[in-house]
């Protein structure tokens, strides 16, 4: 044995320069068993023999790998909640599952959103579906994946207050094997499938995908002007004046603005003017009706309703008397 | 289970210096299998050959198969024949490697030479993950002569 030892050594240092192998998928499943025979046929006189060599065996070990990819090409626009996509591969050669956590402090972030939900896209149409998609608890595990196998997981996400319109931030996806990570080659005696070692591989038994959300919101800003006229053809602020208020109400964003009311009061020392309220130069009545536009002593309140951002600005002007 | 294998490896080698295997005129084949393990320091390559205790797809193994004449007479035309295990790829020599099969043992040559049905009505030229059987052939081996041979191989 001793002898035929180094003439081993010597061949396998003869094959140093041999071109790396091919790389597989997953590889051939944990629990294998690779089985070598060799057999030789000669003649030694009397004829031709055959002999069978021992059959030497080796059980294939379970390999712990773990891919996560973000599914989500561009950012998803966020008006309230997002719905970003990743998939997680098994990559190793046995079943396994994968503890899953969802980190939105990734750095670069313009703002920190809310993780809301963790599940699998058990029908997969890429949305979340309450009571269909299998939702994980933070930090529990997915089913098990089979080698090979992926997930599609769905990370529901939420904006923050103070995130401001097309801002971006990342969610990172991170599935660790349940079980167990760490350096590559650490061996998990007895824990893969069927009872063979789990060894951790490239992957570290642990991988992170990225998706991006932006924040899609509406701004609105208002500007407020007055006209003076005097009961004398000029433009002075005596009492008998009337100053002409106008509010000029400007759409910015992506978003939509839900439910807009322009509001203002009357200043303490005038009077309004009855039926003087006008949205964009047509007439609004006083009176709480249809038209969206109310008026008394006290203020004025017009509902301009739901907004799309760049929308064109609406000009709201009322009227009031300098006592 | 890995202990359990290895025992058996080893009894199976204790089992060929039996009479069993060493009859006259018989010649002896004892197969075994090493994880090849390549350490690269200062940029040079140096391999360690150990049992295999943990294989896992991707590490790399050397099958050899040792033979004895342990008879009185020459023997000629002497060919060793290894199928390769299912879950192995072979991995080509550098040079000179043994007779290579594509085709479970059917026909027989170099590698580049052999080709496979492509799976479109056509062939394409073999690769190693092709590779189903490996062949040597020593014309004689001399009364009490030994030596072995081997095939190096990737756990797919």
């Amino acid at each position: 044995m001793k002898i035929s030892r180094s003439v081993l050594v010597s061949v396998a240092a003869g094959s140093a320069a041999v071109v790396s192998s091919p790389v597989y998928a997953s590889g051939v499943s944990a629990g294998t068993l690779i089985q070598n025979t060799a057999s030789a046929t000669y003649s030694s006189g009397a004829g031709s023999t055959t002999v069978q060599s021992n059959t030497v065996s080796v059980t294939v070990n379970q390999l712990i790998d773990v891919a996560v990819a973000g599914l989500n090409g561009s950012p998803v626009t966020a008006t309230s909640t997002a719905t970003l996509s990743y998939s997680v591969t098994n990559s190793g050669n046995g079943s396994d599952s994968f503890k899953l956590t969802a980190d939105p402090n990734v750095p670069g972030n313009a703002f920190a959103g809310t993780v809301q939900t963790i599940a699998v896209d058990t029908n997969s149409n890429g949305q979340y579906d309450s009571g269909i998609d299998q939702t994980i608890s933070a930090g529990g595990a997915t089913p098990a994946i089979a080698p090979d196998g992926s997930l599609k997981i769905l990370v529901v996400v939420a904006l923050p207050a103070g995130a401001t319109d097309a801002q971006t931030s990342q969610v990172k996806l991170t599935a660790t094997s349940a079980i167990g990570s760490g350096t590559a080659g650490t061996v998990f005696a007895g824990k893969g499938v069927g009872g063979v070692d789990a060894v951790v591989g490239m992957s570290k038994g642990a991988a992170s995908g990225l998706d991006s959300l932006v924040a899609s919101l509406a701004a609105i800003s208002l500007a407020k002007s007055a006209t003076i006229s005097d009961p004398f053809g000029g433009t002075s602020p005596v009492p008998g004046a009337v100053v002409t208020y106008k509010i000029v109400a400007s759409f910015n964003g992506s978003g939509t603005a839900n439910g807009v009311h322009v509001t203002d009061v009357i200043p303490t020392g005038t009077t309004y003017q009855a039926d003087t309220l006008a949205l964009d130069g047509a007439a609004l009545s006083d009176a709480a009706d249809a038209d969206g536009g109310t008026a008394s002593s006290s203020g004025i309140d017009v509902s301009l309703g739901n907004v799309a951002g760049g929308s064109a600005n609406k000009s709201v002007t009322f009227k009031v008397k300098i006592n | 289970m890995n202990r359990f294998f290895v025992a058996l490896a080893a009894s199976a080698i204790a089992m060929t210096s039996a009479p069993a295997f060493a009859g006259a005129g018989s010649v002896s084949l004892t197969s075994d299998v090493k994880i090849d393990k390549v350490v690269v320091e200062n940029g040079k390559e140096t391999h360690f050959l150990t049992a295999p205790q943990k294989v896992v797809p991707g590490d790399k193994l050397v099958f050899t198969t040792q033979y004895r004449n342990n008879g009185g007479a020459p023997v000629d035309s002497f060919v060793v024949t290894n199928p390769l295990p299912a879950g192995v790829a072979y991995i080509a020599e550098a040079g000179d490697g043994p007779l290579i099969s594509v085709d479970g043992g059917k026909t027989w040559g170099a590698l580049k030479a052999l080709t496979v049905a492509d799976g479109k009505g056509g062939t394409r030229p073999a690769q190693d993950t092709d590779v189903t059987h490996v062949r040597w052939s020593i014309p004689v081996i001399a009364p009490g002569a030994s030596g072995s041979v081997s095939y190096h191989a990737t756990v797919r």
